[in-house]
């Protein structure tokens, strides 16, 4: 027999699988963010998944009988066995980001293999235009030429800041800017002003996609490259318009799928549905604790 | 006897040409490498050393991205004009020319006095470029000149999922730990790039005979998939890579202060 848990003592996760990072958010039913784990994601999802899971679960002293409901996310959230729902990281982010700046209107998400624009309405989705084609415009361009800089990716933003007159970076193609970057470097150009010259190019690329789908302020930016403070001075400047940026931008996604977790169980549990129907799904998909 | 030098600096290997009375006397080839001006100096010299003995006076003709460091040309021609002179040298009969650069690919289409009538450039992306073999041939850890043989060798080549170099290049490391073979690896690249060129050549229409040069014709195996792609059988020059500084000394040959 199942015991029945009431709504406010119910926990939510939301796990995020990109294709560079794999997060996870554990939430309470106050939408408040009990634990956050990023892992890198490796080449076996199902494996990584868990080890996140369980970690987040250690951090927010919870055992996993005691969630609820889990959303998984992200390229790879059909590899997430112990799952309720699989949801698309736009809707996810969508949700994600509204929780923490509601006057969203525009987000911009740049991953590690993908850009994406969307408009957000009250946390809704309402349309998007994603990249997933080619690196130019993702943050493998930024990954690659970093290492032939021979920089960690996590210093360019604060070498970029010391940037005196940035070179213009003429490749679309991450491949020909890599050589292009060999170039400016062997003719003795400041890495700094490489650096900025790189941001400047993907920041183009970026706005322009964002520009095909109409920019409406707040704009929100996301993703690893928004950890990068020259990134986000680039994209501002290429937008014309300032840009919030979330402490964690990794986290949108995972936190995004986490909220949603906890809307759906509230919706059921507003049409009179009890709990435990959702405590008994989890306990099935527990096969690995 | 007139004495003609084409230099043609590419963007991964640079090409000279020696003709005395239009008939080639000697070529040379080395790495562009990052000083152009360095490596047009040392072709001259390859090429004059084969000769023995110093002509009294040689036009020279550069071509190619890097035409502008070499500071000892008479003048600089572009290497689409080049390439369909170079062509119509070896193949008078030929209407169209592809050639496969490590940075670009170009199709062109030329008049029986081998002048340029229309072209197409695929530069953008390294995807449509020799560089996607360079890429390959860098995770299977081989020698560029065996990948084409090594191609050759493939049962059942793999489908990239991607237009991109980079991504393609996640993708072949990907397919090599699922146990998928270097061969099968290095023929879906092959196809892949074919299918660029294809589409190229579509873009602006294949008129027969079509020859392939430049560095790309040097593998078999994309030549194979190109034929296979456009439904015809290609010309093949003795030296593809050649043909683009061929032109460029046939250049310096016509142009009138070489008389």
């Amino acid at each position: 027999m199942v015991e029945q848990t009431p709504l406010q003592k119910a926990y939510f996760a939301g796990i995020d699988i990109g294709s560079t990072m794999t997060k996870a958010v554990v939430i309470d039913a106050e939408g408040k963010m009990l634990s956050a784990i990023k892992g890198p994601t490796g080449p076996e999802h199902r494996h990584l998944a868990n080890e996140v899971m369980k970690q987040a679960l250690e951090q927010a002293k919870l055992k996993l009988e005691e969630i609820v409901y889990i959303i998984a996310t992200g390229y790879g959230r059909f590899n997430v066995p112990f799952a309720d729902e699989q949801v698309t990281e736009l809707s996810c982010h969508a949700r994600g980001v509204y929780s923490l700046f509601p006057g969203v209107r525009t987000a911009i998400d740049i991953g590690g293999q993908d850009a994406k624009c969307f408009k957000v309405n009250e946390g809704k989705l309402v349309d998007f235009i994603m990249n997933d084609k080619c690196a130019a415009g993702t943050g493998r361009f930024l990954e690659l030429t970093a290492s032939s800089l021979g920089i960690r990716l996590d210093d360019l933003g604060k070498l970029s800041l010391q940037a005196t007159s940035p070179v213009e970076i003429s490749n679309m193609c991450t491949i020909f800017a890599q050589q292009e970057v060999v170039m400016h470097l062997s003719q003795g150009v400041k890495i700094e002003d490489i650096i900025a010259g790189l941001h400047h190019a993907l920041a183009e690329r970026v706005a322009a996609l964002a520009r095909r789908l109409g920019i409406e302020p707040d704009v929100v930016l996301t993703g690893g490259v928004a950890k990068n403070i020259g990134m986000v001075q680039a994209m501002s400047q290429s937008l014309g318009c300032s840009l919030l940026v979330p402490e964690e931008p990794l986290l949108t996604g995972a936190l995004g799928a986490a909220l949603l977790a906890k809307d759906r169980v509230t919706k059921l549990v507003a049409q009179g549905k009890p709990l435990e129907a959702r405590q008994r799904r989890l306990e099935r998909a527990t096969f690995y604790s | 006897m007139v004495w003609c030098m084409g230099i043609d600096i590419g963007a991964a290997y640079s090409k000279g040409v020696l003709l005395r009375d239009s008939r080639t006397i000697a070529t040379a080839v080395r790495l562009s490498g990052t000083n152009h001006q360095a490596t047009a100096s040392a072709i001259r010299e390859e090429l004059l050393a084969k000769l023995g003995q110093a002509p009294p006076s040689i036009k020279v003709i550069a071509t190619g991205i890097g035409a502008g460091n070499v500071t000892f040309a008479a003048g600089k021609i572009s290497d689409i004009v080049c390439t369909a002179r170079g062509i119509n040298k070896v193949f008078p009969e030929a209407k169209t020319a592809i050639d496969i650069g490590a940075q670009s690919t170009r199709v062109v289409k030329l008049d029986s006095n081998g002048m340029v009538v229309t072209f197409a450039v695929s530069e953008k992306c390294a995807a449509g470029s020799g560089r996607f073999i360079e890429v390959i041939a860098n995770v299977l850890r081989i020698r560029l000149e065996d990948f084409g043989p090594l191609s050759l060798k493939s049962k059942s080549p793999i489908t990239f999922s991607t237009g991109c170099a980079v991504f393609g290049e996640s993708e072949a490391i990907t397919r090599i730990a699922e146990g998928v073979t270097a061969p099968d690896i290095a023929a879906g690249v092959n196809l892949a790039l074919a299918s660029k060129v294809v589409s190229l050549v579509k873009r602006v229409g294949l008129d027969q005979p079509c020859a392939i040069c430049g560095g790309g014709a040097l593998n078999p195996g994309l030549i194979t998939a190109v034929e296979t792609g456009l439904s015809i059988k290609l010309l093949l020059p003795p030296q593809p890579q050649m043909v683009t500084a061929l032109g460029a000394a046939m250049q310096a040959c016509s142009s009138p202060a070489a008389q």
